[in-house]
């Protein structure tokens, strides 16, 4: 079996992991026109697919694929507990983000999590219902909000530009990910003192789940080495 | 997961649901049958995320959202409601219920639950002393000889707390995390130091100018009038609390220990402290009481002041109902007085309940597996 490495198929994510890769002396060969293919001619035993992001997270999680380049973001959300299916070998330096809480500006009297639970609560009170939570972080939010005791609110799925949500009056707080706040400050959103839930980047991954046979375990070696990741951490047989 | 049942545990436990059902029958609590499938905004709309992740969602062809009921008290109190039924009002049911165990993949996610709801009883130390009855009487009926029981009340904390000379946001902050182990500690230590420390101006005006300051910025679900008052508020607290007090409410969270022993524990705690709270004293002794009377052993009832049950929806007493060694809750329940309300009711009902996981309950009494 040859080990399957999946990595970002576009974006800054893709240029900076090629720019990784070739530090480590690994050229990457896209081999068809449609480019979801491509090989490390070094590394005869490895198979790189180029998928998106959000797929090498489930791809990791469910086995399909022996190693993985993502944001630790998307690893996290996609199960609520990843310990023992997932390992996050190495930290990669790039795709810098943190996942945070934001509420708006006008919520002056709001500057922490517990500001937030009071309102949470007198909201609930108010109006009989859950004040609302935009996020595509639901994992995520659900664990950081319980850590912080907050039991009075419903997250709705957001699939688009969540930072929106509060002006289109579909969420009153969201949870999202911001690299340098603009996009939040521009939307007139802050974020709570105490409220990023995760500091982010690009993580090289293993799958705990997938099928590791002596052939796949020898290339991730190899392919570690390279790559400068402590041999100790190539998942078992 | 478990995929099949197997022939000969659905017979017993159908025998010991017309077993449970006519005990309730005589006691005067009427049979509901809610559909297995609600629509999904009764349980999602109303409920917290601790319900929510645990409730199975599902959309029909036409797109209609839906759910595997979590439980059955729910949809049996919003057909109270909308029915506007007399009170106070006795309703039993049995049945299957659907609840995800996110940390627990080798958990059940389909189990049944027999159970009894006193909707309306003015009197709550009676109501509870009737719940409370029922269920060892229930689970007697079904053949159960020997078991534990833990009791707490949600009630005793929170008077505590009203009697305490805070503002109404700090009392309703320290019931609301009064479930979570060291929270209430540390903001009753942060009280007790008084260094609440705030970044808002003191001044009205200040306050409306830094409010008029921030632009466009969506007000997010509230008004202007809301957010002011909250920040004056904020602005105003200087918080002090004497240190007497603070430690003798976290004395009484420590406490767990055999009902009398803790009961005559708490008495004392609040005596030095001079706080009285007889109102929930009486009614602590009333279900001890309760429980002589049916010839339960007090050394066999254990109270936990901080038994607050994680469920969302309870507000007094709390109790459950655990096998002989301890290990297996068999049943559970407690008062819930603000449900009816946010489902609807136009005002305040009680409402206090109980719910019997009767699989474990034929197991624990050597039925079947």
């Amino acid at each position: 079996m040859t080990l399957a490495l999946a990595i970002p198929s576009k974006g800054r994510l893709k240029e900076k992991c090629d720019q990784a890769f070739a530090t480590a002396g690994l050229v990457l060969e896209q081999n068809n026109a449609r480019g979801y293919r491509a090989t490390l001619p070094s590394l005869p035993d490895v198979e790189v697919l180029l998928l998106s992001a959000g797929e090498i997270a489930s791809a990791l999680l469910a086995g399909d694929i022996h190693l993985g380049i993502t944001g630790e973001d998307l690893l996290r959300e996609s199960a609520p507990e990843i310990e023992g299916r997932i390992a996050l070998v190495k930290k990669l330096g790039f795709g810098f983000a943190d996942v945070v809480v934001a509420v708006s500006n006008y919520w002056i009297d709001v500057s922490t999590m517990a500001d937030l639970d009071d309102v949470c609560a007198a909201y609930a009170a108010r109006h009989r219902k859950r004040l609302r939570v935009a996020t595509k972080y639901a994992h995520l939010t659900r664990a950081f909000f319980a850590h912080n005791g907050i039991a009075d609110y419903r997250i709705v799925p957001s699939s688009g530009a969540t930072e929106g949500a509060l002006a289109a009056g579909t969420a009153e707080v969201i949870v999202d990910i911001t690299s340098t706040g603009a996009t939040l400050r521009d939307n007139g959103l802050k974020i709570l003192d105490d409220g990023v839930i995760l500091k982010s980047q690009a993580n090289l991954a293993a799958s705990l789940t997938a099928e590791w046979d002596a052939n796949t375990h020898a290339a991730c070696a190899t392919l570690f080495a390279k790559l400068g990741v402590d041999s100790a951490l190539v998942p078992p047989l | 997961m478990r995929p099949y049942y197997k022939p000969a545990d659905i017979e017993a436990l159908n025998r010991q649901a017309v077993t449970l059902l006519k005990l309730f029958a005589a006691r005067g609590y009427a049979r509901e049958e809610p559909s297995v499938l609600q629509p999904a905004a009764l349980f999602l709309d109303r409920s917290g995320e601790e319900i929510r992740r645990r409730t199975f969602t599902l959309t029909d062809p036409s797109g209609r959202d839906l759910a595997l009921r979590p439980d059955l008290t729910i949809p049996i109190a919003k057909k109270l409601v909308e029915e506007g039924a007399p009170l106070p009002a006795r309703r039993s049911y049995n049945g299957p219920v659907f609840r995800h165990e996110p940390h627990a993949q080798d958990q059940p996610v389909q189990f049944f639950q027999a159970g009894v709801e006193l909707f309306g009883e003015a009197d709550r130390a009676r109501g509870d002393g009737e719940i409370l009855a029922l269920a060892i009487e229930a689970v007697r009926a079904a053949g159960l000889k020997d078991f534990t029981l833990r009791l707490g009340d949600l009630g005793l904390f929170g008077a505590l707390v009203d009697d305490l000379d805070l503002p109404p946001h700090w009392r309703s902050r320290l019931k609301r995390h009064f479930w979570r182990p060291g929270y209430v500690e540390t903001l009753l230590d942060r009280i007790g130091h008084g260094d609440e420390t705030s970044r808002l101006p003191q001044d009205a005006a200040e306050i409306e100018a830094l409010l008029d300051a921030q632009g466009d910025a969506p007000p997010a679900g509230r008004t202007r009038a809301q957010v002011i008052a909250r920040a004056r508020a904020e602005a105003a607290e200087v918080l002090k609390l004497d240190g007497n007090v603070a430690g003798a409410i976290v004395r009484l969270l420590d406490i767990s220990a055999p009902i009398e022993t803790a009961l005559a524990d708490i008495r004392a705690l609040l005596k030095t402290a001079g706080i009285a709270l007889d109102a929930e004293l009486a009614a602590a002794d009333a279900r001890l009481a309760v429980l002589k009377e049916l010839g339960v052993d007090p050394a066999r009832v254990a109270f936990t002041a901080h038994f607050g049950r994680s469920m969302e929806y309870y507000t007094g007493f709390v109790f459950e109902l655990r096998d002989a060694e301890g290990a297996t809750e068999l049943a559970g329940g407690g008062r819930y007085d603000n449900l009816l309300e946010l489902l609807g009711a136009p005002h305040p009902v009680t409402a206090v309940g109980c719910a019997l996981h009767t699989e474990r309950l034929l197991t624990a009494i050597g039925g079947a597996a």
